[in-house]
C-alpha cells in the first residue's frame, strides 16, 4: 500500500473519537435504512427499475442534456457547459463577479467539493457561508467532508461543542445536540439572508421541464436559494432524469436508502428565476452543466457508475468505512462508491490502494438503490492497476510465482509440503509469529497446518 | 431417506483445506458419502485462481479457469467446502470466459452444477442422523457464500438436525469478518480493526463454538479470538455434520 | 470547440425526442405496483404519516374555513404561543374574521408563525405541495418556528406522482414532509435546525 494511504488508515484507526462518531451517525443510519427497507416489499423491484432508469438516460444523455437545455432556457434560467473541474468552477466565479457579489451562501452539494468550488470562491476573494449545518461544522473546522450526507460524521457532540464555542457569536450555553444546532441556527441566519448569490447542486434535472430538484432536510436550500438576487447550480450531467415521475421513483429509494425516511422534508423543483409579481426568488437563475469526466466514464466501463443517486448507503455499510471513516479515503468522495470514482476523478496511480482496500464482500452492492455492481466496478480498477504494472513488485513475483506453481500440480504439492513443514517449525497449535506473515500474525494467531495436506493424505488412501 | 441415485461428484477441496486443515475435506467426503454420492477428488486440482482474480491479475485467473473447466466438466456435480471459491467458479468464470466463444458455453456448464457444499447437501434432502453435539455454538454468513450464492438457511437446517446443539444468533451475522483473501494481509490493519469487532461480537453470544463455511473467515476469527484471550473454539460446518467436531478445533494441535 | 459542443460530441447523435420520451415512458409501465405501502384511506393514511417521527407534524380538522382563525388561535393557545401570526396575500384569509389573533404585517424571520395554503397533500408520505406565484411567496415556509398549513381534503392525492401541478411548470414547486430538522451531529434528530421546529396542518373539510 502507499505511505499516503498508510499513514491516513494508521491515523484514522488511532483515532477513537473519530470511531465513536463514525458508528454514531451510520450505525444508526444503517439500522433506520433496515426498518425502512423492511417495510418495503418491492424494494427489489423497485432497484431493478431504477437502474433500468439512469441506464436509459445515461445511454442517451447527449438527447436528454440537449432537452434538459432547452425546457431550462425556456423557464428563464441560463444553461452553462463545463468539460472539466476548472471551467465549472471559472463559470462559477465569473458569474459571482458579474453580479457583485461579496458573500454567497451555499447548500452542500457534493460536486461543488468535487470541482473545488470552496477553494476557488476563496481565491476570488468571494466570501462563503456554508448553510447545511454539516458543512457549517466543517467549515468553521478547516476540513472536508468525511461522508456525503453527513459530510461531519467524523466529529463527534463534544467536538462539534468545543469548536462552536470558539467560533460563534452566541454559543450554546447548555450541552446538548439541540442547543447546539440553535446555536448554529442563530450564527448562520443572517449571514445566509443576506448573501448575494446562492450555490447549490441538484439531486436531479428533470429533462423534459428543465427543473432542478434539490432535497434537504434542514431548509438550508431554500433559505441560501430564495434570496438572493442570483441562483446558482452546479450539477454533473448525469443528474438527469426523463421526467418527474421518473425522478419521484429514484426519491423514494434516495431517501430511504440514506435515512430510513419516506422522503426528505424539504423537496424542491425550481424552474428559473423571480416571474411577474412573484414576492421573492432570484432574479437570475443559472445551471452549470459539469462534466469532469462523467462521458469518459461512460465509455470506459464505468457507465453503471453514473447510476449513483448519492444516497450514502454503501458507505454506511461498508466494514472498511465503518473502521476509517471517510477523510482517509483521501477523495472527495469515500467509503465503496468513492473508490470507485475516486481513481477515474484524481488518477489510479494515486489512489490504486482505494479499490485496494476491500474485502469485496458485496454489502455495498447489496445495499445500493440502482443496484451498481460495485464490486465488480472495483475489480475493474485493479485489474486496470495490474495491468498498468501500478501493483507492487512483491505482489506481482509472489502471485507469478504461486501461479507458476499452482499450474503443475506434482510441484504445488512439494510446494505445499515444504510451507506445512515451515509453518510447523513455528508451532503445533497456535503460531503467534511467523517470518514473512507479520501481516496475519500481527493481529491475530495463524492456526498451524496438520502434518500432511489434504490430497497427500488422500493420495496414500485415506478417506 | 428419498434421494436421486448416486451422482458422480467431484470435491473441489480448496487450496487452503488442501494445506491448513485436511480434516474438512475428510468431512466433506463423509458426508457426501452419506448422502449416497460417489465423490471423486480430481487429482490436478490445485486452487480456484482466487488470489489472482482478487488482484486484479485477469489473465492469470482467466488461466486457472480454462483449466479448471477442463478439469471438472466431466462430472455430475462439483462441491465445494467454501462459498467464496465455490463462488468464483460459479460466478466468476463464465464472466472470465464470457468473450471465449470455445469456453464460455463450457465455464456456464461447469458454472450450473458447482455447488458449496452446503448447500449441496441440503438440496439433496441430506440430513446428519445420529450426530450427537451437546453444544451452544453461532454462526457466522460468510459474504461470498452468502451474496452471491444465497446460502443462508441451509446451513442452520442442517445444524438443525445435529443432537443437542443449541444455535443462538451472532449480531451482525452478515457482517464481514475483515478476511478478504488477500485483503487481511495487504491492509492488516484494517482488517484487523474488522476482525476484532467480529470477535467482540462472537464473544457476546456466549456460544461455545464458533461455526462458518469458509476456512478463510474461520481462520481469521478464530485467530482473532485467541489473540484476544477468548475461549470460543471453530470448526468449518461441515466437520460438525459429519461427526468431526470431538477433534482438534481451529487452531488446536491436528 | 465551446466545453458544450465537446461534450455533445462525445457522447454521440441525439435521438428524436419522440422515440425517447416513449422508451422513457415503458421504463414506468407497471410502476405503480412497486410503491411503498398503498394508502387504503386518503385521510387516514395521511394524518398518519403527519404523526410520523420522521415528520413531527401535529393536525387539527375544521369543517369549513370560516372556523380557522378559531382553530389557530385555541392551537396557538394550546401551545402556549403568542397569538400572532403573518398572513400571506391569499384572498381567502380575507374575508374571515382575524379578532382573537395579530396580524403580522412582516413575516417573522427567526421565531413567530407563518400561515400557508398548500395546494394539495399527498397521503403517501404526508407532504404538504405548494407553488410559487404572487399570492404564494415561498420563503416564508422556511423562516418562522411555526408552520402552519392549511389543506382541503380535496387536495389530498394519493401518490407523489399525483402532486405535480398541470399547465405551466411554475418557478418553484415544492414539497414540504415535516419541520426542518438535522442529524448532522452524531446522527442525533433535531428539529428547528433553519426552518420551523413546528408544523400544524389543518385539514378543511371531510
Amino acid at each position: 500500500m502507499s505511505r499516503a494511504f498508510d499513514a491516513r488508515v494508521d491515523a484514522a484507526l488511532a483515532d477513537r473519537q473519530l470511531k465513536i462518531a463514525v458508528e454514531r451517525t451510520a450505525g444508526t443510519a444503517e439500522a433506520k435504512r433496515g426498518a425502512a427497507i423492511g417495510a418495503w416489499p418491492s424494494f427489489a423491484a423497485a432497484r431493478e427499475r431504477a437502474a433500468a432508469i439512469k441506464d436509459h438516460v445515461i445511454a442517451n444523455l447527449g438527447s436528454y442534456l440537449v432537452q434538459f437545455e432547452a425546457a431550462a432556457t425556456a423557464s428563464g434560467a441560463t444553461v452553462h457547459w463545463a468539460a472539466t473541474a476548472d471551467e465549472a468552477c471559472a463559470i462559477v466565479v465569473d458569474i459571482c463577479r458579474k453580479a457583485g457579489a461579496k458573500s454567497v451562501a451555499r447548500s452542500k452539494s457534493m460536486l461543488g467539493e468535487e470541482i473545488g468550488l470552496p477553494h476557488a470562491l476563496e481565491a476570488a476573494g468571494i466570501g462563503r457561508v456554508e448553510t447545511d449545518l454539516a458543512e457549517h461544522i466543517i467549515q468553521l473546522a478547516g476540513e472536508r467532508p468525511s461522508h456525503i450526507i453527513w459530510p461531519a460524521m467524523h466529529k463527534t457532540r463534544e467536538q462539534v461543542s468545543e469548536l462552536f464555542h470558539a467560533r460563534h457569536r452566541e454559543p450554546h450555553v447548555e450541552e446538548s445536540i439541540v442547543a447546539m444546532a440553535a446555536s448554529a441556527r442563530r450564527q448562520l441566519r443572517g449571514e445566509m439572508l443576506s448573501a448575494d448569490v446562492g450555490i447549490s447542486g441538484a439531486n436531479f434535472l428533470i429533462a423534459d421541464s428543465g427543473q432542478v430538484c434539490t432535497v434537504t432536510n434542514e431548509g438550508n436550500a431554500e433559505l441560501s436559494l430564495v434570496p438572493p438576487r442570483v441562483h446558482i447550480v452546479t450539477a454533473g450531467l448525469e443528474k438527469l432524469v426523463p421526467s418527474m415521475d421518473h425522478a419521484v421513483h429514484l426519491l423514494r429509494l434516495l431517501a430511504r436508502s440514506a435515512t430510513g425516511a419516506a422522503l426528505t422534508q424539504y423537496t424542491t423543483f425550481y424552474a428559473g428565476p423571480k416571474r411577474a409579481g412573484d414576492r421573492d426568488g432570484p432574479e437570475e437563475m443559472h445551471i452549470v452543466l459539469v462534466d469532469n469526466g462523467r462521458s469518459a466514464m461512460r465509455d470506459e466501463g464505468l457507465a453503471e457508475m453514473l447510476r449513483c443517486i448519492r444516497c450514502g448507503a454503501c458507505m454506511n455499510h461498508c466494514v472498511v468505512f465503518r473502521q476509517i471513516g471517510g477523510h482517509a479515503y483521501g477523495g472527495t468522495y469515500p467509503g465503496p462508491m468513492g473508490s470507485v470514482l475516486t481513481p477515474a476523478l484524481d488518477g489510479l496511480a494515486a489512489s490504486r490502494d482505494l479499490p485496494g482496500a476491500c474485502t469485496m464482500n458485496g454489502k455495498c452492492q447489496e445495499v445500493c438503490p440502482v443496484a451498481i455492481p460495485l464490486p465488480t466496478l472495483l475489480r475493474g480498477w485493479r485489474e486496470k492497476s495490474w495491468r498498468e504494472g501500478l501493483e507492487p513488485v512483491t505482489l506481482r513475483q509472489g502471485l507469478g510465482l504461486w501461479a507458476w506453481a499452482a499450474r503443475r500440480p506434482w510441484l504445488y504439492r512439494a510446494g505445499v509440503r515444504w510451507a506445512i513443514r515451515a509453518m510447523r517449525l513455528a508451532g503445533r497449535g497456535w503460531i503467534s509469529k511467523l517470518p514473512l506473515a507479520g501481516g496475519w500474525t500481527g493481529g491475530r494467531d495463524l492456526p498451524a497446518p496438520a502434518a500432511e495436506s489434504f490430497m497427500d493424505r488422500y493420495r496414500k488412501g485415506e478417506r | 431417506m428419498s434421494m436421486a441415485p448416486s451422482p458422480r461428484v467431484a470435491l473441489f477441496v480448496t487450496c487452503l483445506v488442501d494445506a491448513m486443515r485436511p480434516r474438512v475435506g475428510f468431512a466433506a467426503l463423509r458426508a457426501l458419502a452419506d448422502a449416497g454420492c460417489e465423490v471423486v477428488v480430481p487429482e490436478a486440482q490445485t486452487c480456484c485462481g482466487q488470489p489472482a482474480l482478487n488482484s486484479g491479475d485477469r489473465a492469470t485467473a482467466t488461466d486457472f479457469a480454462r483449466r479448471n473447466v477442463a478439469m471438472l466438466e466431466s462430472y455430475a456435480a462439483i462441491v465445494v467446502p467454501s462459498g467464496s471459491c465455490a463462488g468464483t467458479i460459479r460466478c466468476h468464470y463464465p464472466e472470465l470466459l464470457a468473450d471465449d466463444p470455445e469456453w464460455a458455453g463450457r465455464a456456464e456448464a461447469v458454472a450450473a452444477k458447482t455447488w458449496e457444499i452446503l448447500a449441496y447437501l441440503d438440496a439433496r434432502g441430506w440430513r446428519p442422523e445420529g450426530v450427537a453435539l451437546p453444544a451452544t455454538a453461532t454462526y457466522h454468513d460468510s459474504c461470498s457464500g452468502l451474496r452471491e450464492l444465497g446460502i443462508k438457511a441451509q446451513p442452520r437446517r442442517l445444524l438443525g438436525a445435529v443432537d443437542g446443539l443449541a444455535l443462538v444468533p451472532l449480531s451482525g451475522e452478515e457482517t464481514c469478518c475483515g478476511f478478504g483473501g488477500t485483503f487481511c494481509v495487504k491492509y492488516p490493519a484494517i482488517s484487523n480493526a474488522i476482525a476484532d469487532e467480529k470477535a467482540a461480537a462472537v464473544e457476546a453470544t456466549g456460544a461455545g463454538l464458533l461455526l462458518a463455511g469458509d476456512l478463510g473467515c474461520l481462520m481469521n476469527m478464530a485467530g482473532k479470538l485467541h489473540r484476544r484471550g477468548g475461549q470460543v473454539r471453530a470448526f468449518h460446518t461441515i466437520e460438525v455434520l459429519a461427526g468431526m467436531a470431538d477433534g482438534p478445533a481451529i487452531g488446536e494441535a491436528q | 470547440m465551446s466545453a458544450r459542443d465537446a461534450i455533445l460530441a462525445r457522447l454521440g447523435p441525439t435521438r428524436d425526442p419522440a422515440v425517447l420520451a416513449a422508451e422513457a415512458a415503458c421504463l414506468l409501465a407497471g410502476e405503480e405496483r412497486e410503491r411503498p405501502a398503498g394508502p387504503e384511506d386518503l385521510v387516514a393514511r395521511f394524518l398518519a404519516q403527519l404523526a410520523l417521527p420522521s415528520v413531527a407534524a401535529t393536525h387539527a380538522r375544521i369543517e369549513s374555513l370560516a372556523e380557522l382563525p378559531g382553530a389557530l388561535a385555541d392551537y396557538l393557545a394550546s401551545e402556549g404561543a403568542a397569538p400572532a401570526l403573518w398572513l400571506p396575500p391569499d384572498a381567502r384569509v380575507a374575508g374571515l374574521d382575524w379578532v382573537r389573533l395579530t396580524r403580522l404585517a412582516d413575516c417573522p424571520i427567526d421565531d413567530g408563525t407563518v400561515l400557508a395554503f398548500a395546494r394539495a397533500g399527498v397521503a403517501e408520505t404526508g407532504s404538504l405541495v405548494f407553488e410559487t406565484s404572487p399570492e404564494a411567496p415561498m420563503l416564508p415556509h422556511f423562516l418562522a418556528l411555526r408552520h402552519i398549513v392549511v389543506l382541503e381534503v380535496a387536495g389530498l392525492v394519493r401518490w407523489l406522482e399525483d402532486a405535480a401541478p398541470g399547465g405551466t411548470v411554475p418557478r418553484a414547486h415544492y414539497w414540504v414532509t415535516g419541520v426542518s430538522g438535522t442529524t448532522d451531529i452524531e446522527g442525533t434528530y433535531v428539529r428547528g435546525a433553519h426552518g420551523p421546529r413546528f408544523l400544524h396542518v389543518v385539514v378543511v373539510g371531510s
